[in-house]
């Protein structure tokens, strides 16, 4: 058969898979341009910002922590360290789900499995895919970092050439790992074994991190006259991030010994961190193949992991059995007091589609485990700062960093919830409670879960840093306001630019829509803090007039009406006549 | 052409393909029927490579499916009932990259494309972007594009869901050819007129197990009916039914006995 096998000139499989995406991801980005110039515009200004504001912050983060006497250029060093030791270990995560997703639960590699190419060519594609996919984030942080260090320090023209081939070097060992892990996983583990592993180790590096960093108490006094010794213990409970064998420890090690001039130093490790990259980077593209097969067969061969022990079976076979049981979610909706059926069956439905994608929680689970380590430790802060402006500035700045967490998650989550309808609109749409109401009814539960969290969160910040009842209560009702307003903005602008065709929330996202949603919410924060913060009562704001702090409070309002009510209701307006 | 042999898959506790053992030759079209869930998705997905048999084995052109998985994908196509294409690709883009993928030259793409595209009438959607085409019309897409490299075992899964009657027909005529050209067509569908109408051999599959196999008169002899396949279909998957039903029953009274 197949005369046509003249195989000369045909490139690779993986070049045509090369091809072929990247012209897909031209042609996306093409339909964006000529949809709306706007999103386009919006993304560069963005990024353009962003890049300048970062920039400038770490030029000016680093020009203080040089001016330390003395210490200066080692706190400089070991923040280096540090930061990258945690981008290592945030990277490797992000390998970890992405990879996941992409080679397992990905329309094109079924597809490709059943064409001549080989397992290893389409671990190849996939692996690539991946590696930018969980990446390109990393990028956006460090390069605004590593341009400030370099200009902050002096750095030789060259450092800014060898720079990018040391961050293009380091971001493949993490996804190596990443994608190896994540084929373990998939060959081993079934859905809710892994639900249980991801929040055992989310517990397990939640207090791992607690007892590692427990902070030491220290006096004023202590502060003052013993600042080598607390600099010294400091430095040694960091010392981890220099740990030889960790990439991260390469990686920054060439940085600094390259800005310093130390060039062979520089050198060197940039020769170890190749051969790492290289090694390993060589087993990933040529032995990873069969096992990717395996694990895909696996995937799609899978009952429960637990179906090798007869008690499960015959425990399952005893469920087939059909006698309906509420589960505890449809147990917990039933104690809330005049809820109609309706609305509770969408309820429902939403929460137990959030629950079964375990990708979809997993990174909210981590965001706000995060923050939960952050304010654990906040009780000791103010036992070291007498000065209240401090502590109200850091009650404010945990009021920003809560709702720059909720701000990722609405957009990510919240977004999509409306276009996620797409396909099921033939239900949904068409069922007596309408349209209008199922929006409604996806923002109430936003609400409530954000509140969940984000309220706790805030009460549990301002318990730690010892501020008075009221104050708690003006930070709760500020972290209220800002949860309606982001969830509306979310919900309100996901009716209003909905993605009907696609089924999967993080590409939604990717749209004008979600772009223009994260960077509201991320101007709406700002703002909101910055009014809230120069209107305060407390935390020595004495110099700003009442009247302006009146203003600041009614500003604070204007602006959580104009960017959560009215969009929340234009949503609703384009819901009511949509036709579908 | 297609040789199973005691082929098993279990998903857990559940037996998805029950000891399946089956040939098809070169040139013969066979269509595989069975109620939902009786195991026809899942012996294609082990045929094509997707998963791997718990035991047993299966092979194509006398290449083994799981030992050399690159010889049977040269010379087998799939068409799934959804299947997947590059959505901002046009038509155009999508046959020549499947084409380039079989190692087809330039000149055998043209060659292949100048007879199946007028013939799926695909001319005037050529150069739109198929995320903008109708079911019905990626469905053709993927048809020819299997079709392309001229393969020489084409395993569809209900392949007419979404296409109307005229390129129902059309798809119907071109595998009939393509069949009589030698071509080994295994075709997993639940319309039982298409399965009359084209195979050569029908097979019923039930409970993961190949409970029936021969043509249209050979199955109504089997199962004692007359008039249409239909009859025949259920009076089998009821049968078999019955069966699963006895067992298990005879199971849960002396489970000590092995039954086959």
């Amino acid at each position: 058969m197949s005369s046509a096998a003249s195989t000369a000139k045909i490139p690779s499989p993986l070049r045509l898979l090369l091809q072929v995406n990247l012209l897909q991801m031209w042609r996306k980005f093409r339909t964006a341009n000529d949809q709306s110039s706007l999103l386009v515009g919006t993304l560069i200004v963005f990024l353009t910002g962003y890049t300048v504001l970062a920039s400038a912050l770490f030029y000016r983060a680093l020009h203080f922590a040089g001016r330390f006497p003395g210490l200066g250029e080692m706190l400089i060093e070991r923040m280096i360290y540090l930061l990258f030791s945690f981008l290592f270990l945030l990277l490797l995560f992000s390998n970890v789900v992405i990879g996941y997703t992409n080679l397992f639960r990905n329309k094109e590699t079924a597809f490709l499995i059943t064409l001549p190419i080989s397992a290893q060519d389409i671990f190849r594609w996939k692996f690539l895919e991946s590696t930018l996919l969980a990446s390109w984030a990393f990028l956006l942080l460090i390069a605004p970092l590593l341009g400030a260090y370099g200009l902050e320090q002096g750095a030789p023209w060259h450092f800014y050439l060898l720079a990018p081939v040391l961050i293009a070097l380091f971001i493949v060992l993490p996804a190596v790992f990443g994608c190896w892990i994540a084929i373990t996983i998939a060959r081993h583990l079934d859905r809710r074994l892994f639900q249980l592993l991801a929040v055992f180790v989310v517990l397990l590096a939640f207090l791992g991190l607690r007892a590692y960093w427990k902070p030491e108490v220290l006096d004023d006094e202590n502060m003052e006259s013993r600042v080598i010794s607390v600099l010294d213990r400091l430095l040694t409970k960091t010392r981890f991030s220099q740990f030889p064998f960790l990439p991260s420890y390469w990686l920054s090690s060439g940085v600094l010994h390259w800005v310093e001039g130390a060039l062979s130093a520089a050198i060197f490790f940039v020769l170890v961190l190749l051969s790492n990259v290289a090694f390993f980077g060589l087993l990933g593209f040529t032995g990873t193949g069969r096992f990717f097969y395996s694990a895909i067969s696996a995937t799609h061969s899978r009952s429960h992991v637990l179906a090798q022990w007869k008690w499960f079976r015959n425990w399952t076979s005893r469920r087939r059995q059909f006698h309906y049981r509420a589960g505890p979610m449809e147990w917990f909706l039933g104690l809330v007091p005049r809820l109609e059926p309706d609305t509770r069956a969408v309820l429902l439905k939403d929460m137990r589609v959030f629950w079964r994608d375990t990708a979809q929680w997993g990174q909210t689970l981590v965001l706000f485990a995060l923050i939960a380590v952050y304010v654990s430790n906040l009780r000791h802060f103010t036992q070291q700062l007498a000065n209240p402006f401090w502590v109200h500035l850091c009650s404010y700045m945990n009021l920003a960093a809560c709702s720059l967490n909720l701000a990722t998650l609405t957009t990510r989550f919240v977004f999509p919830q409306f276009s996620l309808e797409g396909k099921r609109l033939w239900i949904v749409g068409l069922a007596p409670l309408g349209l209008v109401r199922v929006v409604r009814v996806k923002l109430m539960l936003a609400v409530v879960a954000s509140l969940i969290v984000t309220l706790p969160l805030i009460w549990f910040s301002c318990h730690m840093l010892k501020l008075p009842l009221e104050q708690k209560i003006y930070f709760a009702g500020a972290v209220i306001v800002m949860t309606f307003t982001l969830n509306s903005l979310a919900i309100g602008l996901g009716a209003l630019y909905p993605n009907l065709k696609e089924d999967q929330p993080s590409k939604i996202v990717t749209g004008f829509g979600g772009t223009f949603c994260l960077v509201l919410s991320f101007l709406y924060i700002v703002g909101s803090v910055l009014l809230l913060a120069f209107s305060s009562p407390w935390g020595g704001m004495d110099f700003v007039s009442p009247n302006f702090k009146v203003l600041g409070w009614v500003g604070f309002a204007g602006l959580s009406v104009a960017l959560g009510w009215l969009p929340y209701r234009w949503g609703l307006r384009r819901v009511a006549t949509f036709e579908h | 052409m297609i040789e199973l042999k005691n082929l098993v898959k279990h998903f857990g506790d559940l037996v998805a393909v029950n000891d399946l053992s089956l040939t098809i030759g070169r040139g013969e079209f066979f269509a595989v029927l069975g109620p939902n869930a009786a195991g026809k998705t899942t012996t294609i997905k082990i045929l094509t490579g997707l998963i791997k048999p718990t035991s047993g084995s299966a092979s194509v052109c006398g290449f083994d499916v799981q030992e050399q998985p690159l010889e049977v994908r040269r010379r087998l196509s799939y068409v799934p009932d959804f299947p997947f294409l590059y959505d901002k690709l046009t038509p155009w883009e999508f046959l020549r990259f499947t084409g380039q993928l079989f190692r087809m030259d330039e000149e055998a793409i043209q060659r292949s494309t100048r007879e199946l595209i007028p013939r799926f009438n695909l001319e005037s959607y050529l150069r739109q972007p198929i995320e903008s085409l109708s079911h019905g019309t990626r469905q053709r897409i993927a048809i020819v594009s299997a079709l392309m490299h001229d393969p020489e075992v084409f395993v569809l899964d209900e392949p007419m869901v979404g296409l109307d009657p005229h390129h129902t027909r059309v798809v119907k005529d071109v595998l009939k050819e393509r069949s009589l050209r030698g071509m080994t067509i295994f075709l997993s569908t639940h319309q039982l007129s298409i399965a009359e109408e084209m195979a050569d051999r029908i097979g019923i599959i039930h409970h993961g197990r190949l409970i029936a196999v021969g043509t249209g008169e050979q199955l109504r002899q089997q199962s004692g009916t007359d008039g249409a396949l239909e009859k025949s279909f259920l009076s089998l998957t009821a049968q078999e039914a019955n069966f699963v039903e006895e067992k298990a029953a005879l199971k849960d009274r002396a489970p000590e006995i092995t039954i086959a």
